[in-house]
C-alpha cells in the first residue's frame, strides 16, 4: 500500500487523482511518471544551459589572446558548467529515468512518499533558479565548482557568488538526500511479489547503489559547506590557516563526497546500458549477477578513494599508497562489467537501433575514460597530469563518453514508453555519430594538450606554445556536440508531433515496463504482476526456456518462494502471471498536493534572504515550517495510510526512518571528526580544558538519557492503547527534551561571558557548531514531540498511530546516542 | 473519492522489550555515566582513560540501539541500513582525522 492519500480509480479516476493536462496538475502533481518529466525537461534546459557555457569557454580558447570575453567571466563560466553539468543536468536526467522507470520495473504503482517524491523535485529547481539567478544580479559563483578552500573565503571572494554557490548546493542537497531516501525504500519495499533482489532488473540494482551512495556521500559535503557558511556568514574559522586551520579539511570533505558522486553520475548509465544491451541482443545480460555485484564493489569502494583527487597536496607516502592502492582495485569491478557488456553482445541477434549504438558508444568511450582513471591512479603520474588538461579530457570520457551516451541510450530505449511515439531512428543514428566524432575531436586532443603542458582553467594562452592547433580542433569539435543535441532535440519535436505511434513493447523488452501500455496508464498496472525471473516480461512472451537459467536471480527471500509457486500455476494454466485480480475500486493513487512547492518556495526564499536581510530568512522559514507541518498532517486520519508494510513486511515510514538515520551518522561523524582533528589547534584560548563545565553537562546527559526512557515508554502505552500514560509519558519526554535545551543555553551563554564565542578560536567555531547542530535536532524532536501530544489530547493518536510515534521515538534515540559520543569524546577524553 | 477501507489492527509488538527491561537499560545507563565521570578522576587510570571511555561509550551507545531503538528485536534489514553507514562514518571519520593529521600514524 502506498504511503498517500488514496484516490479509488474509478470513471473520474484520472481527474481524481489529480492526473488532468493545466498547469495545475503539474504543479501539485505526485505521480512518479510526471515528476520524472519534470525532471527530464529541467535537466535538458540546464543541459542547454551548461552547454552554452561549455560553447563560449570553446570560443574563447580556440586561438591564442582571445578577447570573446575576460577572465572573471571565465572563471564564472568553468564554476558554473561544472556545477550545472554536475548537479542540474546529469543527475536530474537519471533522476528522471529513475522515477519514471523504477517503479514501473519493480512493479509498483508509485513511490513510497508520492508527495515526497514531489518535494524533491520542487526543492531541486529552487535550487536550481537560484543559482542560476546568480547571473542575473551580476554575481555567478566563480571559485571552480569545486569551490576550494581558501578561494572561497571573505578575503578572496568577497562578493554574494560563493554564497549563491554554497546555498544553493545545500539546497539541491536536501533535494537529492530526500529522493535518495525516497527511493531506497521503494526499491527495497514495493517490490511486486515474486521480485527477490536478485530479481530485480540490474537498472533498479544501480538505482539502489546509487541512492545508498546519495544519502551517504551528501553530508560530508553539506558539513563541509556549512562550515564555509559559518566561515563566511558569522566569521568562525573553519578554513582559516591563521587561527589554525588545515585547507586541506575542505578538499578531504569535498572528495568524500566528490568521488562517490562519480559514480552517483556513472552507474545509472551502466544500469541503462544493461538493459539495452540484452534486449538488443536478444540475450540475457551475461553474468547478471556479477555485473550487480560490480555496482555494489564500485559503490563501496567509491568511499574509499577520495584522496587520490588530492595526490598532489603532499599526504605523504602511506595515503598516496593506501589510496593508491584502492583506486587501482576499484577498475577491476568495473573493468568485469566492460567484458560482461561484450560477453552479451557476443553471439546474440544484434538490432543496432540508435539505442544500442548509444550503449556500445558508451563501453567505448567509458573503456578510454576509465584507462586515463588508471593512470591518475599512480601519483607520481598523476602529480604530472594534475590540474592539465589531461585531467579534463579524463572525466570527459566519463561523464560525457559515459554517463551522456547511457543516458542517450535510455532516452532512445524509453522515449516511446514515456511519450507512446517513437523517436525517427535514422535521426537518432545521425545524432549518435556526429556525437561521437564531435566529442572525441572535443576531448581527445586535450590528452595531447594536458600531456604537453596546457594547465586547466586558464581563459587564455600566448601564440606559440603548440597548443593552437587543437584547441582549434577542440572548440571545433565542441560545436559538434551542439549539434548532436540540437538534432536530438528535432527528433524530440518531431516525434511529440509527428512520430510512429508506439505499442506497448516496441523493442520486445524484457523487463516489467513493457508490459504496461505506451504511455502508461496513471496506475502503472491493472495488475500487479508477479515476477518469474530478472527477465521476466521476456519469459512471460516466450516461455521458460526462452530464459536463461541465469536470469532466474534466485527464488529465496520473501515474496519469492510462495509467488514463484504460483506464477507458474498461473503458467500452467495458461494465464498471464499476475496478482489476484483488483476490484476498480481497490486501485488507490496517490492525491494531488500543493504543499511540496510551498515548503520547496519557502525554502527558496530563505536562501535568497541569507543574501537580502534576515526578515526574508524567517519569514522563508516559517512558509517552509507551516507548509511541511501541513504536508505532514495532510493525511493524518486517512485509514489507508495507518499501515504501510511493503515487501520487507516492514513500514515504509520505519525503513525511511532508519535510512534517514543513517545518513545522519555520516552528518554527525563528519563534524566530530572536524571537532577531532581541530583539537588543540587553537592559538588562542579559552581551550576546552579551560572552560567546559563536567558537572553540568552529566546532568544534561542523564536528563537526556532518561528522556529516551520516557520516550520507550510512550510508545509501549500507544502501543498498548493506554492513553493516559502515553500522554504523560510524550509529555515527559518533550519536557525532558526542554530541560536538555535550557542546560545547552546556560552553557552557551556562560561560555559567551567567559569569552568563548563562535569567532573566538577554532574550538569555539568546531563546538559551538558540533553541540548547535545537536541541540537543532533535540529542537527538532522537542518540536515533533509536542505534535503528537497535542494529537494526543485532540483524540487523534491512537493505537493504529503506534508506527508514528516509534518512528519519532528512532528519532529521539538516535539524537540521545549522538549526545552519548558527544559527551565522551568532546567533554570527558582529555 | 470513494470508500477507504477500514483500518485493520495494528500489528503486534510482541517481540520489543518490556518495560521492566526499559528500566534495567535506563539504570545501566545511568550507572555507567556514572562510572564515566568515576573513572576521569581516578589517577592510576589516567594510562587507559581513553580506551575506558570509549568503551562505555560504546555500550552506551549498543545499548540504546539495541533496546531503547529495538534493534536487537527488529528486521536485520534495518540493522543494515543503520550498521552499514555507521562503520563507514567511523572509517571515514577516522581516516579524516589521520589525514588532518590528529594521529601521528599517517601524519604528513
Amino acid at each position: 500500500m502506498m504511503a498517500t492519500h488514496e484516490v479509488a480509480l474509478g470513471h473520474h479516476a484520472r481527474e481524481q487523482a489529480g492526473v488532468g493536462s493545466g498547469v495545475w496538475s503539474w504543479i501539485t502533481t505526485v505521480d512518479h511518471k510526471r515528476i520524472g518529466i519534470l525532471y527530464g525537461v529541467s535537466a535538458f534546459v540546464f543541459f542547454l544551459v551548461g552547454g552554452i557555457e561549455a560553447l563560449i569557454m570553446r570560443m574563447q580558447l580556440a586561438r591564442p589572446d582571445s578577447h570573446v570575453v575576460g577572465a572573471d567571466t571565465f572563471n564564472a563560466l568553468f564554476t558554473m558548467h561544472g556545477t550545472t553539468m554536475v548537479f542540474l543536468a546529469i543527475m536530474p536526467f537519471s533522476a528522471a529515468f529513475l522515477n519514471y522507470m523504477v517503479p514501473l520495473m519493480i512493479g509498483a504503482r508509485d513511490v513510497a512518499f508520492p508527495r515526497l517524491n514531489a518535494l524533491s523535485y520542487w526543492i531541486f529547481l529552487a535550487g536550481a533558479i537560484f543559482l542560476n539567478a546568480s547571473f542575473f544580479v551580476g554575481a555567478p559563483p566563480n571559485a571552480g565548482w569545486f569551490g576550494y578552500a581558501n578561494l572561497t573565503t571573505k578575503q578572496f571572494s568577497p562578493g554574494a557568488n560563493t554564497d549563491f554557490w554554497l546555498l544553493s548546493l545545500q539546497v539541491l542537497g536536501a533535494s537529492s538526500v530526500l529522493a535518495g531516501v525516497n527511493f531506497i525504500v521503494t526499491i527495497l519495499n514495493l517490490r511486486a511479489p515474486g521480485m527477490t533482489l536478485m530479481r530485480m532488473p540490474v537498472f533498479v540494482w544501480m538505482a539502489l547503489v546509487v541512492q545508498f551512495l546519495i544519502v551517504l556521500a551528501f553530508p560530508p559535503i553539506t558539513v563541509g559547506l556549512i562550515f564555509l557558511m559559518f566561515d563566511r556568514f558569522f566569521g568562525t574559522h573553519f578554513y582559516d590557516v591563521t587561527a589554525g586551520a588545515d585547507l586541506l579539511l575542505w578538499q578531504h570533505l569535498f572528495w568524500i563526497f566528490g568521488h562517490p558522486e562519480v559514480y552517483i553520475l556513472i552507474l545509472p548509465a551502466f544500469g541503462i546500458v544493461s538493459e539495452v544491451l540484452p534486449t538488443f541482443a536478444r540475450k540475457p545480460l551475461f553474468g547478471a549477477p556479477v555485473v550487480i555485484y560490480s555496482g555494489v564493489l564500485i559503490g563501496f569502494f567509491g568511499f574509499g578513494v577520495w584522496s587520490h583527487h588530492m595526490f598532489a597536496v603532499g599526504m605523504g607516502p602511506v595515503a598516496d599508497a593506501a589510496f593508491s592502492i584502492v583506486t587501482m582495485l576499484i577498475a577491476i569491478p568495473t573493468g568485469v562489467k566492460i567484458f560482461n557488456w561484450l560477453a552479451t553482445l557476443w553471439g546474440g541477434a544484434i538490432r543496432p537501433t540508435t539505442a544500442l549504438h548509444f550503449a556500445v558508444g558508451l563501453i567505448a568511450m567509458f573503456t578510454i575514460g576509465g584507462l586515463s582513471g588508471v593512470m591518475h591512479a599512480s601519483p607520481p603520474v598523476d602529480l604530472q597530469q594534475t590540474d592539465t588538461y589531461f585531467v579534463v579530457a579524463h572525466f570527459h570520457y566519463v561523464l560525457i563518453g559515459g554517463s551522456l551516451f547511457g543516458l542517450f541510450a535510455g532516452a532512445y530505449y524509453w522515449w516511446p514508453k514515456i511519450t507512446g511515439r517513437l523517436l525517427n531512428e535514422r535521426l537518432g543514428r545521425v545524432q549518435f555519430w556526429i556525437l561521437l566524432i564531435g566529442f572525441n575531436a572535443t576531448f581527445f586532443p586535450q590528452h595531447y594538450l594536458g600531456a604537453i603542458g596546457m594547465p586547466r582553467r586558464i581563459y587564455t594562452y600566448p601564440a606559440g606554445m603548440g597548443w593552437d592547433f587543437w584547441n582549434l580542433v577542440s572548440t571545433i569539435g565542441a560545436f559538434g556536440i551542439a549539434l548532436s543535441v540540437f538534432l536530438f532535440a528535432v527528433n524530440a519535436i518531431w516525434s511529440l508531433r509527428a512520430g510512429a505511434m508506439a505499442s506497448a513493447d516496441p523493442w520486445d523488452g524484457r523487463t516489467l515496463e513493457w508490459r504496461t501500455s505506451s504511455p502508461p496508464p496513471v496506475h502503472n498496472f491493472d495488475d500487479i504482476p508477479l515476477v518469474l525471473g530478472r527477465d521476466t516480461y521476456w519469459r512471460e512472451k516466450y516461455g521458460r526456456r526462452a530464459a536463461s537459467a541465469s536470469t532466474e536471480g534466485g527464488s529465496g527471500g520473501r515474496g519469492g518462494g510462495a509467488a514463484g509457486a504460483q506464477t507458474e500455476a498461473y503458467f500452467a494454466a495458461g494465464r498471464p502471471p499476475t496478482s489476484p485480480p483488483a476490484a476498480a475500486h481497490a486501485i488507490h493513487l496517490p492525491a494531488p498536493s500543493y504543499w511540496p512547492i510551498i515548503a520547496a518556495i519557502g525554502i527558496g526564499v530563505a536562501a535568497a534572504g541569507a543574501l537580502l536581510h534576515v526578515a526574508i530568512v524567517i519569514a522563508g522559514a516559517l512558509v517552509t515550517v507551516v507548509s511541511l507541518f501541513a504536508f505532514a498532517l495532510e493525511h493524518h486520519r486517512n485509514p489507508a495510510h495507518v499501515h504501510q508494510d511493503g515487501t520487507l513486511g516492514i513500514d515504509h515510514r520505519k525503513v525511511a526512518m532508519w535510512t534517514f538515520l543513517g545518513s545522519e551518522c555520516m552528518f554527525f561523524g563528519t563534524l566530530i571528526a572536524t571537532y577531532l582533528a581541530y583539537r588543540g589547534r587553537s592559538v588562542v584560548g579559552p581551550h576546552p580544558h579551560e572552560i567546559l563545565n563536567i558537572p553540568v553537562t552529566s546532568a544534561s546527559t542523564f536528563d537526556l538519557l532518561m528522556s529516551s526512557l520516557l520516550m520507550v515508554l510512550a510508545l509501549a502505552a500507544v502501543q498498548r492503547g493506554d492513553r493516559g500514560q502515553a500522554r504523560l509519558w510524550l509529555f515527559g519526554t518533550a519536557l525532558f527534551g526542554l530541560i536538555f535545551l535550557g542546560f545547552q543555553a546556560y552553557e552557551f551563554t556562560s561560555f559567551i561571558h567567559e569569552g568563548l564565542t563562535l569567532r573566538t578560536n577554532l574550538f569555539g567555531s568546531t563546538f559551538f557548531v558540533l553541540t548547535g547542530f545537536h541541540g537543532a535536532h533535540v529542537s527538532l524532536g522537542v518540536a515533533w514531540l509536542v505534535t503528537l501530544l497535542v494529537l494526543d489530547l485532540r483524540g487523534r493518536l491512537g493505537r493504529a498511530d503506534a508506527v508514528k510515534v516509534e518512528i519519532a521515538g528512532l528519532y529521539w534515540h538516535f539524537v540521545d546516542i549522538v549526545w552519548i559520543a558527544i559527551f565522551t569524546l568532546v567533554y570527558l577524553i582529555p | 473519492m470513494t470508500e477507504i477501507p477500514a483500518v485493520s489492527e495494528p500489528h503486534s509488538d510482541a517481540g520489543h522489550a518490556s518495560v521492566a527491561t526499559y528500566v534495567k537499560v535506563a539504570l545501566i545507563l545511568t550507572g555507567v555515566t556514572a562510572l564515566e565521570i568515576g573513572v576521569i578522576s581516578i589517577r592510576f587510570l589516567t594510562p587507559i582513560v581513553v580506551p575506558l571511555l570509549l568503551a562505555m561509550s560504546a555500550a552506551k551507545f549498543a545499548l540504546v540501539v539495541l533496546f531503547f531503538m529495538h534493534l536487537r528485536y527488529d528486521s536485520r534489514v534495518l540493522s543494515g541500513l543503520f550498521i552499514g553507514p555507521l562503520v563507514i562514518a567511523m572509517v571515514i571519520v577516522l581516516a579524516l582525522m589521520s589525514l588532518i593529521g590528529a594521529f601521528v600514524t599517517f601524519g604528513r
